[in-house]
């Protein structure tokens, strides 16, 4: 699955660099966007998959379901400071400042504090059972922030980042655009699943040396 | 078995109460901390006049740092005691977690009641709308009472204590805090008073609650 | 009649074996000595029983007639008495019990106080006014008893009752025991005290690693 993954990634590369046009009023740097949307919705989707695999480990009891959910939740961690900081650059070059809350900005900010919120938890308890159960209670816990994040938010902030580029209404993408983009999520969230799936692994064999 | 549980919520919270009254030390700390907090501002500011916003903000921090102060013991000092065994044994998740969370929500309002005065008074604000900004407050003190109260229950286990709650509370409580932070800038006379956030706080206040009644059975019981 | 099964219970903590695979029944009625080296997974016996403690493999299930019993359920047929157990130091005996025990939804009348501290020999006129915190180790473990006395339950998990009593207290956790038995309830009693080892009908000795 690696040499799979590292070919699709080498593609979209090429495809993001060669192909690619330079976007009305963005110029070049719509090339950022393709790593941008990318670990962003990854971000998410780690949020959401320990979110569900704490709901599990709390019906069943068995301990992969944690250890799923604290993998989803390192890595969602990574992702999650990647798409701030890749947003944060982008945001710079188009609007000419890293930081403004921008809504989205502020959705991404909050997710960072609860990943970060969520591994501190695991850190600071001794690893066990109860560990499980209490990561597992924080995650779905936090998790009540998610429709407040993205329904209320942007009512309370002026936004200037484009609407959810898969509605349309936003940046305005051309089929080549589109087509390249979803390559890009494809591959990262590929990534995503590999390195979910290796994380599991390992930490389910530390578990079982405790 | 509804009557019941009620009479043991009352229970919780006279214990709680009864404790309170004999070891001044868990409120009082928290009282002090926002005494504190709010002579300094005041001291740095020299009477300099404040943006609403910024007023705003400032009370809300105060108010949220000093219920971390006071409020993340409610499990911890029982683990301590040793008294969490005996209580897991007699008592019901349900009690233990209203009771409980009755008792950190009426000592959030008892420190409203005094911080505001004496905020307000000190930085001279004046308040353009009386009913919100009790309102704001008291869904604020809500909200913070029911995540403060599972949270702590989930922090007892945890080898590092302090600052590990308000690490916790605070992406959970942005809901609650920003609203209110919006709601008390406009009483304080920002312009805009977006009064139909309270029923969005009193929303979210729900959902924790429900959340947290829920969640804690899970903590409260190990089948 | 209550039940307490046993069914292939393995335990350990943070990798160190603790016992098992353990299979084993503890009826009502019965008084069930758990014995063992210090170690040897006495109180996590004890524990794992109540279901205060899940266990790493196995099932551990309480019945009744009327069926099994879980959670809310199972704690209001639970007492315990064991080392770790407090109460709140800045309560007094009688605030302490009419806490617990009203949690239970029980209340205990000022005479059923009074017997209840005669049968666990503390003299009302030293405890009255008196905060827990300031108990001798003895008078707390009386006072764990009229707990477990007071509450009605008929699972009772005892771990070293007579740890800290003197010869009368140790006499008096005897008779009690033995009365609760006589009166249908399930005794487990972790000790390695030969005197509370020979009360009871049933053993079950771990052995640890």
């Amino acid at each position: 699955m690696g040499a799979l993954l590292g070919i699709l990634t080498l593609l979209t590369i090429g495809l993001v660099f060669f192909v690619v046009p330079p976007a009305e009023g963005l110029g070049y740097y719509v090339r950022l966007a393709f790593l941008h949307i990318p670990v962003a919705w990854v971000a998410v989707l780690a949020f959401l998959i320990s979110a569900y695999e704490g709901a599990r480990f709390l019906r069943s009891g068995e301990l992969v379901a944690d250890a799923k959910s604290a993998a989803a939740a390192q890595l969602g961690f990574i992702f999650v400071i990647l798409a701030t900081v890749s947003g944060a650059v982008f945001s710079k070059l188009t609007w000419g400042a890293y930081w403004n809350w921008d809504p989205r900005q502020t959705t991404i900010f909050v997710l960072l504090l609860i990943y970060g919120a969520y591994l501190t938890l695991r850190g600071a308890m001794p690893a066990g059972r109860r560990r499980a159960k209490v990561a597992a209670v924080y995650a779905l816990f936090s998790f009540l922030t998610v429709p407040f994040l993205v329904f209320i938010i942007p009512r309370l902030y002026f936004s200037l980042h484009p609407s959810p580029v898969l509605n349309g209404s936003g940046l305005a993408m051309d089929t080549i655009m589109l087509a390249v983009l979803m390559a890009a999520l494809a591959d990262v969230t590929g990534i995503f699943y590999w390195l979910f799936r290796r994380q599991t692994k390992r930490l389910l064999a530390e578990g079982e040396n405790l | 078995m509804h009557a019941s549980l009620w009479q043991g919520i009352k229970l919780v919270f006279g214990k709680e109460f009864t404790l309170g009254l004999r070891f001044k030390a868990a409120w009082s700390t928290m009282f002090m901390f926002a005494l504190t907090t709010l002579a300094c501002v005041s001291l740095a500011l020299q009477g300099a006049p404040l943006e609403p916003e910024l007023a705003a903000a400032l009370l809300w921090i105060i108010l949220f740092f000093a219920a971390m102060a006071g409020a993340d013991r409610g499990f911890a000092d029982e683990d301590t005691a040793g008294t969490l065994l005996t209580l897991q044994i007699y008592g019901s998740a349900q009690t233990v977690l209203w009771g409980k969370m009755l008792y950190t929500c009426f000592l959030l309002v008892c420190l409203t009641f005094f911080i505001v005065p004496l905020f307000l008074l000190l930085l001279g604000a004046e308040v353009a709308a009386g009913g919100v900004l009790a309102g704001t407050l008291l869904l604020g003190d809500v909200g913070i009472a029911a995540a403060g109260t599972l949270i702590a229950a989930l922090t007892t286990g945890a080898q590092v204590k302090s600052g590990l709650f308000s690490v916790l509370m605070l992406p959970v409580i942005l809901p609650v805090f920003l609203p209110a932070i919006f709601l008390t800038a406009g009483t304080l006379g920002s312009g805009q008073l977006p009064v139909h956030y309270l029923l969005g706080m009193a929303l979210y206040d729900g959902v924790l609650l429900a959340a947290a009644s829920v969640l804690f059975d899970y903590l409260w019981y190990e089948d | 009649m209550i039940t307490i099964e046993f069914n292939e219970v393995k335990q350990s903590f943070y990798g160190r074996h603790i016992f098992g695979p353990l299979t084993a029944q503890l009826k009502g009625g019965q008084i069930t000595a758990v014995t063992g080296a210090n170690g040897s997974g006495k109180s996590t016996f004890l524990k794992l029983a109540g279901h205060l403690l899940r266990p790493a493999q196995g099932t551990v299930t309480v019945k009744t007639e009327s069926g099994e019993l879980t959670q809310a359920a199972l704690r209001q047929h639970l007492a315990m008495v064991t080392p770790e157990l407090r109460f709140y130091d800045r309560l007094t005996a009688r605030e302490n019990m009419a806490f617990f025990l009203g949690l239970r939804g029980l209340s205990l009348t000022e005479a059923a106080y009074r017997k209840i501290l005669d049968r666990v020999e503390l003299p009302a006129s030293a405890v009255d006014h008196v905060y827990t915190g300031e108990f001798s180790t003895g008078m707390r473990q009386r006072l764990k008893m009229a707990v477990l006395l007071a509450c009605q339950a008929d699972i009772w998990l005892l771990d070293e009752p007579g740890a800290n009593l003197d010869e009368a207290g140790r006499a008096m956790v005897a008779r009690e025991v033995q009365a609760a038995a006589a009166q249908n309830v399930l005794v487990a009693l972790a000790t390695n005290d030969p005197g509370e080892e020979a009360l009871a009908h049933a053993c079950i000795a771990l052995a640890g690693n």
